[in-house]
């Protein structure tokens, strides 16, 4: 993974860039973003909210690179820089996560081309209370594109992911997401306004008038 | 006597289950998909089937391993028969560890595979060490794949696999489809189901009745930022109505 990491980083030639910087479709990152995730029953969840891994994460590497024995401290280093360097950023088109102290690395991807989610626990993760949730689109590879580490509410933030993935929920949905901003080609929304049918029977009387004056006048010249 | 063994193997069972959800933190409870206004999330298990597959599998390979083990011993004692004398309990303690330790693990995996199928998405939880959960949308899935061998068409099951977009999917088709690595690519596993048939169907019925073609449809997010107001305000009233004086004053 390292290795990966460096070689792609190298043709990237990624600039070091601040977070902050990073291009977010909105200033209010929150609004749409938790507005949709509200009727997906994740209750409080935000996931604008997530901007760095938990703690736990540094702890969870610790213990990881144990694994590797003898090369701990060669192992170890990548892992807390990538820890120490660890930002994501969900606002309400996509994801952005950035890492990396030499070799910089960033990831973006919007929600409509996730193509599948998983949620992957291990036995030294599920006792530290962590995951990860591996976010895949549609370009090859079997590695998936994203792997969101450290996050607690891991599970409440693979829902939220799924309910902003294309077809978790079909067109009529989304107005059920805003309702004013529903297309008003349908009788449903007026049903619900009687003022604007009101307004609409007497643009159309007078669009009548309008019409019938036009003809009269056409019939006499 | 034999329900003895029957409880007796129960109760070790029920152990080894309470180790895993306690101490390795197994969740107990089968995963749901939240109800996005589409239908109720059902979950199930594999058919009992698949245990018996899996299971008749696990003999037949622990039958071919005895007999190598077998086979082995008879050629060290045509050697030296207190060598081989001394390798049989060896031999006999590391087997039957083996063959429990496996026969556990079959039984855990049974019980750790769920599915959940909703009317518009799928999710799949596999494994005992590493837990992975996928879940895809039938909007997103390229193609669906049944398949079935012979074992498996005695048991009267088969599995059903659905693929996403994306490449990846080699390594898994090469080992079979075998578990972890089903896990990682861009495809989900539906092992050891009886009624694949109805499976497809739903999932072929999803695919067919989907008006986009692949890959990204933005309609929704365009549809929510574009407001296509057609209510009529007091201003476009005031408009028309100027109109329609000027027409009617045209007229007189």
């Amino acid at each position: 993974m390292v290795v990966r990491l460096r070689s792609k980083a190298v043709h990237l030639k990624v600039a070091p860039m601040p977070v902050s910087t990073l291009p977010s479709a909105s200033p209010g990152p929150s609004a749409s973003a938790s507005k949709a995730a509200a009727p997906s029953g994740a209750g409080k969840f935000d996931a604008s909210q997530i901007t760095r891994p938990d703690k736990s994460l540094l702890k969870y590497y610790l213990l990881a690179a144990l694994l590797t024995g003898p090369a701990y401290p060669i192992a170890i280093l990548p892992l807390i820089f990538k820890y120490e360097t660890l930002k994501y950023s969900f606002d309400d088109t996509g994801i952005s996560m950035s890492w990396g102290l030499l070799f910089r690395r960033e990831v973006h991807l919007t929600y409509r081309r996730i193509q599948d989610i998983h949620l992957t626990r291990n036995i030294l993760q599920r006792w530290m209370g962590l995951a990860t949730v591996s976010v895949q689109t549609a370009s090859g590879g079997a590695s998936p594109e994203m792997s969101i580490e450290g996050v607690l509410e891991a599970e409440k933030l693979r829902d939220f992911l799924y309910a902003q993935m294309r077809g978790a929920r079909d067109e009529g949905d989304a107005g059920e997401i805003d309702a004013s901003h529903r297309p008003a080609d349908g009788t449903q929304p007026e049903a619900g306004r009687p003022g604007a049918t009101a307004a609409s029977q007497e643009a159309l009387s007078l669009l009548h008038e309008i019409r019938d004056a036009l003809r009269e006048l056409g019939k006499r010249k | 006597m034999k329900s003895s063994i029957d409880s007796a193997s129960r109760w070790f069972y029920r152990g080894a289950w309470g180790v895993a959800t306690r101490l390795f933190r197994v969740p107990d409870r089968p995963p749901t998909l939240p109800a996005l206004g589409g239908g109720d999330p059902k979950s199930f298990q594999p058919s009992p089937k698949f245990l018996d597959y899996l299971l008749v599998q696990f003999w037949i390979g622990a039958a071919i391993i005895a007999v190598l083990i077998v086979i082995g011993l008879v050629g060290i004692s045509a050697g030296a028969w207190q060598a081989g004398l001394a390798l049989l309990p060896v031999a006999a303690v590391l087997f039957l560890g083996g063959v429990a330790i496996g026969y556990l693990a079959i039984h855990l995996r049974y019980d750790t595979t769920w599915y959940v199928v909703s009317d518009r998405s799928l999710r799949i939880r596999r494994g005992i060490w590493i837990i992975h959960e996928t879940t895809i949308t039938f909007e997103n899935v390229q193609n669906v794949l049944v398949q079935q061998g012979p074992l498996q068409r005695f048991f009267g099951i088969a599995n059903v696999r659905v693929e996403t977009a994306g490449g990846g999917g080699g390594a898994a088709a090469q080992h079979g489809g075998g578990g972890n690595m089903a896990a990682s690519a861009h495809q989900g596993l539906i092992e050891g189901v009886s009624d694949a048939e109805r499976i497809r169907d739903l999932l072929l019925a999803r695919l067919k009745s989907s008006r986009s073609a692949g890959l990204g449809d933005d309609l929704p997010l365009i549809a929510r930022e574009t407001p296509p107001s057609l209510a009529w305000s007091s201003e476009h009233l005031a408009a028309l109505r100027a109109i329609r004086d000027e027409v009617v004053n045209l007229l007189a």
